[in-house]
């Protein structure tokens, strides 16, 4: 049984070393693109953007086609390292200069909203999904939400994620002085800028929550009738 | 039926299982599951002790019955079995073959995976027009490619991942596949790496297994699978358009280039551990 496996095993070697020099005949005479002349960087893109990989010209919720979302901006590249690299020291600072200069503040200062919808947009998931299902923004009372719980835990009523830290109690430890207010914007707005190449979403630089739906969830953060900080 | 025949092995077996361990092939698919969590503690593995429970009756035994039904009937235009199908180890030869893919076919000259290839000799070996239901409707337990996927992966249990990266295209698609995992994009920004890069991180209650973690990611590409919430079994491909969809990027197609690079990838960074076929998930 194991002898005729590697047996069966050599075969194959030796099949596959002919079919190689197929191929090569074969892209030569130019009919096929040949992926192995490209970098794995140039397949890649190749992959995704020219094969009928993806369902590009669908279209999406922000408007414009399901290809836009493919296409890296300059902190998305910055931030794709392969393996578990760590990300270069200049690399971090240029992220957290982009992340600085894209700060929008509201007008007439940072305000905290209603914590009951803050709760509602934190806890949801729905919104931006595209494909198969396309969410459609408009048939929810709040809007898309803001997936905060996929990844924090945040008051104890619910089971939250732990891709980022537990927020649990965030407003009874932190006080709401206007540094720690305009921080936590900022972190929800862009993260960046504290923490270079975070796999937080940029919520507000992306306009995935307004600037009135970031007022709702930081309520949730630091109203003290929230369930977050009883 | 092989069901009632599998619980009373698996019984028998309990006692071999913790000397054994380092031969899978004989075991059932819920005790090459417990051996890993025996020798990992991965919280990822060991998530869900009733689903766990449910794997010597997995709904997932009916397709591998009803598939292999079907493989062996002529069918289509051209009216023959899949018998002269050759997924990688030589015509109709199906043990060990789904654990070897994706790979290199010469006669399409493309890398393929599972389901590339059972479409492919559906169509040019039996006939079947591409749009046919028998080929085109991919999910679902009642589909047939659904039946035959799981019935043709089941003949991989507990056996290793080792697909081949002999042949320069193989490696080529591998190697594209590890850079689409990492690379980040659409409007959260997120890679797969956000997700499956680090050890015990959940999205809400799920644990989520780690990329890094050979013995633990094994769990996570054995598909076919019962999702116990859906109360379907599922395949490689859905899998990875369902991560696609949270992600908020567009969706894959199905059997594209992309889709194999990135299976390509997933499953070299599995390779030496044994698949769990058919597994049971949450
Ligand atoms: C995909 C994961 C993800 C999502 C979604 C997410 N976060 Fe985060 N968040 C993180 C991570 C990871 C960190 C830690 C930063 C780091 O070390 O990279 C973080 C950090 C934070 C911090 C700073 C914590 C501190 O100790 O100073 C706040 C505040 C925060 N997130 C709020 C939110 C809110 C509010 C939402 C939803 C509107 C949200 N996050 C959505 C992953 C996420
Ligand atoms: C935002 C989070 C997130 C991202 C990003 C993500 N996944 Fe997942 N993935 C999940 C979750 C959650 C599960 C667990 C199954 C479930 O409950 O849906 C999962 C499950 C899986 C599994 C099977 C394991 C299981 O137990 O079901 C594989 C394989 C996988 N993902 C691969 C990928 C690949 C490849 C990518 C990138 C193309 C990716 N994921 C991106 C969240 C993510």
């Amino acid at each position: 049984m194991v002898k005729q496996n590697s047996m069966k095993k050599a075969f194959v070697k030796l099949a596959s070393c002919l079919c190689l020099v197929a191929s090569v005949t074969s892209a030569t005479a130019g009919e096929k693109i040949d992926y192995t002349k490209m970098s794995s960087q140039q397949l890649a893109e190749h992959l995704i953007f020219n094969s009928d990989g993806f369902k590009l010209d669908k279209p999406v919720q922000e408007g414009g086609t399901a290809r836009e979302r493919l296409v890296q901006d300059e902190l998305q590249k910055s931030c794709s390292v392969v393996g578990n690299a760590t990300i270069p020291a200049d690399t971090s600072v240029k992220v957290m200069t982009m992340a600085r200069n894209s700060y929008r503040y509201p007008e007439g200062g940072i305000k905290l909203g209603d914590w009951k919808i803050g709760r509602e947009l934190a806890w949801s998931g729905y919104g931006f999904r595209a494909g198969h299902k396309n969410d459609d923004h408009s048939t929810t009372k709040y809007g898309p939400g803001g997936n905060c719980y996929n990844c924090h835990q945040l008051a104890t009523d619910r089971t939250g994620g732990s891709i980022g830290p537990a927020l649990t109690g965030y407003g009874k430890a932190r006080g709401t002085s206007d540094a720690i207010l305009k921080y936590t914007y900022e972190v929800i707005y862009n993260p960046h800028a504290y923490f270079p190449c975070t796999h937080m979403p940029r919520i507000g630089a992306k306009k995935l929550l307004t600037e009135e739906q970031i007022s709702h969830v930081m309520a949730y953060l630091f109203d003290p009738e929230s369930p977050v900080n009883k | 039926m092989k069901k009632p025949i599998l619980l009373a092995l698996s019984f028998l077996m309990t006692a071999t299982v913790a000397n054994a361990a380092s031969d899978y092939e004989d075991m059932a698919p819920e005790e090459i599951l417990e051996a890993l969590i025996d020798k990992t503690g991965s919280t990822y593995l060991n998530q869900s002790p009733q689903n766990r429970q449910m794997m010597p009756d997995n709904p997932a035994y009916w397709l591998v019955d009803e598939g292999e039904e079907l493989f062996h009937q002529a069918r289509g235009p051209k009216n023959v079995s899949l018998d002269g199908c050759d997924f990688g180890k030589g015509p109709g030869v199906l043990e060990g073959a789904y654990v070897e893919l994706p790979r290199y076919f010469a006669d399409t000259g493309q890398v393929m995976d599972l389901e590339a290839r059972l479409a492919h000799c559906m169509v040019t070996l039996q006939g079947f027009d591409k749009k046919d239901p028998s080929v085109k409707k991919r999910h679902g337990s009642k589909s047939d490619f659904m039946k035959l996927q799981t019935y043709i992966a089941t003949q991989s249990n507990g056996m290793k991942w080792n697909p081949p990266l002999d042949h320069p295209l193989e490696k080529a698609m591998r190697d594209a596949g590890e850079i689409m995992f990492y690379r980040r994009s659409g409007p959260m920004d997120f890679s797969c790496k956000a997700c499956h890069g680090s050890t015990g991180k959940r999205i809400r209650a799920s644990v989520l297994p780690n990329i890094n973690e050979p013995d633990e990611w094994t769990k996570a590409i054995s598909w076919p699978a019962e999702r116990a919430g859906q109360q379907n079994v599922r395949s490689t491909q859905h899998r990875l358009r369902g991560c696609l969809w949270q992600m908020r990027h567009p969706q894959i197609v199905g059997g594209s280039d992309a889709s194999i690079a990135l299976i390509s990838y997933w499953t070299d960074a599995a390779r030496g551990q044994p698949a769990i076929l058919p597994d049971l998930k949450r």
